[in-house]
């Protein structure tokens, strides 16, 4: 429906965005929380998925009520449907 | 994200260190609307940040979290400063102090001169309500240069300079001036140029020219003897008087119609100098970027910098000229030549002599 309203897809919809600076960076808008958060995964729940990334040296450089920022080396992110 | 922790860093933020449970409590302060950030996990223990103001809006909440937290910031660090309020008070006071002390003058120094005008100087300074400690700016300096030249006249140079706190007051005395001795050798007075004498008055000696003579360079004018009444002797006695004569000058000048003229072409190029102590080094750009140019200096005085080091900068301009060759027209050529034949006469003619009569007659060359 937002494609046809030429709107943007975020203003109608509850999902997740996701951004990526190479390999060394990760956005995630939207997001309901963090459920694991370890040297070498970050697992971030979303309204109908669940993100793991996997690698390694992460740390969440910030979180709040609308987005998560994980830096380190990024090798796999995961895409579970709940 | 730095200018972000930047104005964290400024109004303040809370490390809080936790040892277990780091994605719940997460959870909890997101769901609380609290932003956190540098969350670090590590076998040391967890540990992330959140602003002083969320601190104190949900400060029961953190306490249930753990009591463990650091404040770090630039107003924690003022808030320290309120209890040393009046140290802090006293630093910028007596900074202020010596600020105003050391800029202002407290002695004078005259130098070049002896104690009687020394004292007289000082003496000048007080009737025109010019005390120490004083604070004098360029001009009231030049003030008091113009006050002792004019009022004192006893110098022929007067400079008035500050020097750290002292006011240095430089003068040179006025030479006595030489009277004329008179010898009383026998003597004689000689035209020195030749002339058409119209008026003669002797003080002394006796007159061999009448008015209407016309004399040559070298000419006796008043011979050095004088009769003695009661005697009839001839005395040899000094000459004295004055004998009034025309003359005339006779040259010729010329004036080129093509001249050589500077035109600005209005390109420019700046140097700047850092000056101390008449010690200058170059900071910026060339020296003499252009073959021909006009050059001009500008002093740039940095506010208190200035004052307290002796530190300026120089600002040098050069600004480019053309060489451009101008023919003038014949009445601007004529006009020129008349002002410096006239002057070119005067020069010729002795100070004490005046112009009666003068005529120029020009030509112009074929070439």
């Amino acid at each position: 429906m937002a494609d046809e309203l030429e709107i943007p897809n975020n203003a109608l919809s509850d999902n997740f965005d996701l951004k990526m600076h190479g390999t060394k960076k990760v956005i995630i808008e939207n997001h309901l929380g963090v459920t694991i958060y370890e040297d070498n995964i970050v697992t971030v729940k979303t309204n109908d998925s669940k993100i793991t990334i996997k690698g390694s040296k992460f740390k969440i450089e910030e979180i709040n009520n609308y987005n998560v920022i994980v830096k380190g080396n990024i090798k796999e992110i995961i895409f579970d449907k709940e | 994200m730095l200018i972000f922790k930047l104005v964290y860093l400024i109004r303040g933020y809370v490390v809080i260190s936790i040892d277990s449970n780091l994605e719940k409590t997460l959870n909890i302060l997101r769901r609380k609307n609290i932003s956190v950030w540098d969350v670090e996990k590590n076998e040391k223990g967890n540990k992330f940040k959140i602003s002083y103001d969320d601190y104190v809006k949900h400060s029961d909440l953190i306490k249930e979290i753990n009591d463990d937290v650091s404040k770090k910031g630039l107003i924690f660090k003022l808030n320290r400063m309120k209890f040393r309020k009046g140290f802090s008070i006293g630093l910028l006071i007596s900074i202020i102090c010596l600020f105003l002390l050391t800029s202002l003058i407290w002695q004078v120094e005259v130098v070049g001169t002896n104690q009687t005008n020394t004292n007289k100087i000082m003496r000048l300074l007080k009737e025109n309500k010019i005390n120490m400690p004083a604070s004098l700016s360029k001009n009231d300096m030049q003030e008091i240069e113009t006050l002792i030249y004019t009022d004192l006249d006893l110098f022929k140079f007067v400079e008035v300079y500050i020097e750290g706190s002292k006011l240095i007051i430089f003068v040179r005395e006025k030479e006595a001036e030489l009277t004329e001795i008179k010898s009383n050798e026998p003597s004689s007075i000689v035209s020195a140029k030749n002339a058409i004498v119209y008026k003669v008055i002797a003080k002394s000696g006796q007159p061999v020219v009448k008015e209407g003579d016309v004399v040559y360079e070298g000419q006796t004018l008043v011979m050095g003897i004088m009769q003695n009444i009661s005697t009839e002797e001839f005395l040899t006695v000094p000459s004295d008087g004055t004998i009034y004569g025309k003359t005339y000058y006779n040259f010729e000048m010329k004036e080129e119609k093509v001249r050589n003229v500077n035109v600005a072409t209005n390109k420019s190029k700046s140097v700047y100098y850092l000056n101390k102590n008449g010690n200058s080094i170059k900071i910026i750009g060339d020296k003499e970027p252009y073959e021909n140019y006009n050059y001009r200096e500008n002093i740039i005085n940095l506010p208190i910098i200035s004052k307290l080091t002796a530190i300026t900068f120089l600002k040098a301009t050069y600004y480019e000229e053309e060489i451009k060759e101008v023919e003038i027209d014949e009445n601007t050529a004529l006009n020129k030549m008349k002002v410096s034949m006239y002057d070119e006469l005067l020069r010729r003619c002795s100070a004490d002599s005046r112009v009666l009569k003068s005529t120029i007659n020009h030509s112009e060359d074929s070439d």
